[in-house]
């Protein structure tokens, strides 16, 4: 389904509120980068539409405050320049707690994702072969000198650990605690170049919450690896706000 | 309580900053890491993100996890708040709105959301009783009144209701090319009405 330049105009007031679809949405920002008239009228309704929010202003409890203000002690903050995002303008960065872990404890992180990728893979014994080949190149991953793990909580529940070794230009994902997508959606690894996204497939699904890892490959440092809900059998390119997005280090 | 004092931003951005004891300058001295800052900062935001993720998603404690997100992203990407791109409040108001209607779909078809919609008037006892916001309140009630009824219900629907626009097409029986440009006139027109600078 394709959406003429003029229609998407008139997407201005949805898109300021938040109402459009997945699929609408990816097709505006992408018309957004090379419609400056369209990118005007948004800035001025998302000031409208941020009134709105202000008049609804509701005191928080009480004890919101020192949480967040003590949360803030613990979350490592942005420099001012860094790689564009994936809504370039209006960003909505993924909500990240990256953890920088002493040798010794990154250590036992990698061997602890080991011992959960053994556990995992118990099941998948007819795909045994090439799970050995991808288990290897996991196992390099993991083992690689520079190999730094990410965390990060995805938007719907959940964590995704990310092993990226720069080195190897390689990456093994796996995420934890994520909610089965309704309607026979599915999660889809990306990534997010400056070139833009590319596919690196669906994630696994899995009973128990735990997906099973997958390797990402030629992320270059700098990269983002983003996952985002997709229809079944995903999509050639995002349609949807990624629920979770992290950055590798340049 | 803050004590209101009227024309204390000599420089007329009082509209565009709306909200703002100069938020976009708290912003700043946040991306260096400035705690104090971001308390202010907690201060003056955290009842509209808090109100915003109440009114989409309903539910107290949800609101409250989202809300607190949403600060910590505030904290975390101070440094991307470009004041060219827009003021300090929409920015973290455009943060705190996505990411709860992000959840909201997310959950999709969860009980809460069966409840016909009815965006309530905000006058709860825990209202929060600053004068911006109280100023705010007010203008939005005058300037939504400036509206056509399906105008300004399709954008509380939108924005209070976090419903995407075929949904609110769906819930008011409208065609949705009526409801997209239900949505845009009426926000179009609020923001004359409220003289929001561009």
């Amino acid at each position: 389904m394709s959406v003429q330049s003029h229609d998407l105009h008139l997407l201005t007031g949805a898109y300021a509120v938040d109402a459009l679809t997945a699929h609408e949405l990816h097709e505006f920002e992408k018309h957004l980068e090379q419609c400056p008239s369209c990118a005007d009228e948004v800035r001025g309704l998302r000031e409208t539409a941020a009134r709105l929010g202000l008049a609804a202003a509701i005191a928080p409890p009480p004890s919101m405050r020192e949480q967040v203000l003590d949360a803030a002690n613990r979350v490592r903050q942005l420099p001012p320049s860094g790689p564009r995002t994936l809504t370039a303008g209006l960003t909505r960065p993924a909500r990240r707690l990256r953890r920088r872990l002493p040798r010794p404890i990154a250590v036992t992180a990698m061997a602890a994702v080991i011992v959960a990728l053994a556990i995992l893979q118990i099941g998948t014994r007819h795909q045994l072969h090439q799970a050995q080949t991808s288990n290897q190149t996991i196992a390099s991953v993991l083992a690689a000198s520079d190999a730094r793990i990410e965390l990060s909580s995805s938007t719907v529940g959940g964590t995704v650990t990310a092993v990226v070794s720069g080195h190897d230009r390689e990456a093994v994902i796996t995420a934890a605690g994520m909610p089965t997508p309704a309607d026979a959606r599915v999660y889809q690894l990306w990534v997010i170049s400056p070139a833009g996204a590319r596919s690196v497939g669906l994630l696994p699904g899995s009973s128990d919450g735990a997906t099973s890892p997958v390797l990402a490959d030629d992320v270059q440092p700098g990269d983002q690896l983003a996952i985002t809900i997709e229809p079944a059998g995903g999509t050639k390119q995002p349609t949807t706000i990624p629920i979770v997005a992290i950055h590798t280090r340049r | 309580m803050n004590t209101p004092s009227v024309g204390r931003q000599p420089h007329g951005r009082g509209h565009s900053e709306g909200h703002g004891h100069d938020l976009g300058g708290l912003l700043a001295q946040v991306a260096c890491g400035d705690h104090a800052a971001f308390e202010a900062v907690y201060d003056q935001l955290a009842g509209p993100v808090y109100g915003v993720a109440r009114k989409v998603l309903r539910d107290p404690a949800q609101a409250e996890e989202v809300a607190q997100e949403v600060l910590l992203e505030v904290w975390r990407c101070a440094s991307r708040f470009d004041p060219a791109r827009g003021s300090a409040a929409a920015w973290v108001m455009t943060i705190a709105h996505r990411r709860a209607v992000d959840r909201v779909r997310a959950e999709n078809a969860a009980t809460a959301r069966e409840q016909k919609a009815a965006p309530d008037s905000g006058t709860s006892e825990d209202v929060f009783e600053l004068v911006d916001t109280a100023l705010d309140r007010q203008r939005v009630r005058r300037c939504m009144g400036s509206l056509s009824a399906l105008q300004a219900e399709a954008i509380k629907l939108a924005y209070y209701g976090g419903y995407s626009y075929p949904e609110v097409a769906g819930l008011l029986g409208l065609p949705l090319g009526t409801v997209k440009t239900r949505i845009r006139d009426g926000l179009i027109r609020m923001r004359d009405c409220m003289e929001v600078a561009q």
